[in-house]
């Protein structure tokens, strides 16, 4: 019996009968990545992947918010270092998580409290892992990633 | 919250390399794998350069 052109190129048939994600428009990439930036995971629930968007979203905000409970401290741009502006920028990568703090009443931190710098890390580190998870939906719907 | 430095450490990493595993690999097997090598690798790795600055403390 004659085989497949899938049985005979080797691949399971599984897996070669799975569509191709085609590319987002770039008005529709553009949303995705403001959406993933604002609320950390939205943009893989947007993409229909939900475990992969809760899990995000809990890690980077659970970070942020652990960030906060050591009084990590916030950067500005008028403070006249660049250290601090790209601190700055990093903090701002995690989206509405920073202002929703800052609506609620978190002025910025103590940084004369004995867990400051390690609540200042985990402030920049939730911003950059929102950095990598926007990425990681530009990639899934511009057909990069599975 | 006061954490100590190790138990802020551990839970950085914790934190990162679930998000790392999330985003690098497709199935779940290979997400814990991935993720417990990347966890292992940070709390590792730190205590080894903790080990190494030890002296000079």
């Amino acid at each position: 019996m004659a085989k497949s052109v899938t049985e005979e190129a080797g691949r399971p048939v599984k897996e070669a009968a799975k569509p191709a994600r085609p590319p987002a428009s770039s008005g529709n990439l553009f949303g995705l990545c403001l959406a993933a930036w604002l609320v950390p995971g939205s943009g893989h629930l947007l993409l229909g992947r939900r475990w992969r968007a809760l899990i995000l979203f809990v890690s980077i905000v659970g970070m942020f918010v652990m960030g906060i409970a050591m009084q990590g401290q916030y950067f500005s741009l008028g403070s006249g270092s660049y250290l601090h502006s790209l601190g700055y920028f990093a903090e701002l990568a995690v989206g509405v998580p920073m202002r929703a703090a800052t609506f609620f009443g978190y002025g910025g931190g103590d940084t004369y409290f004995v867990c400051s710098d390690y609540g200042t890390a985990f402030l920049i580190a939730a911003g950059m892992l929102n950095v990598l998870t926007v990425l990681d939906a530009y990639d899934i719907a511009g057909g990069r990633k599975p | 919250m006061v954490i100590s430095h190790f138990t802020a450490l551990v839970l950085f990493s914790f934190l990162v390399s679930v998000v790392f595993a999330v985003l690098s690999k497709e199935k779940l097997r290979d997400q814990v794998i991935y993720g417990a090598k990347v966890f292992l690798g940070f709390v590792g790795i730190a205590l080894f350069l903790g080990w190494i600055m030890y002296p000079f403390a």
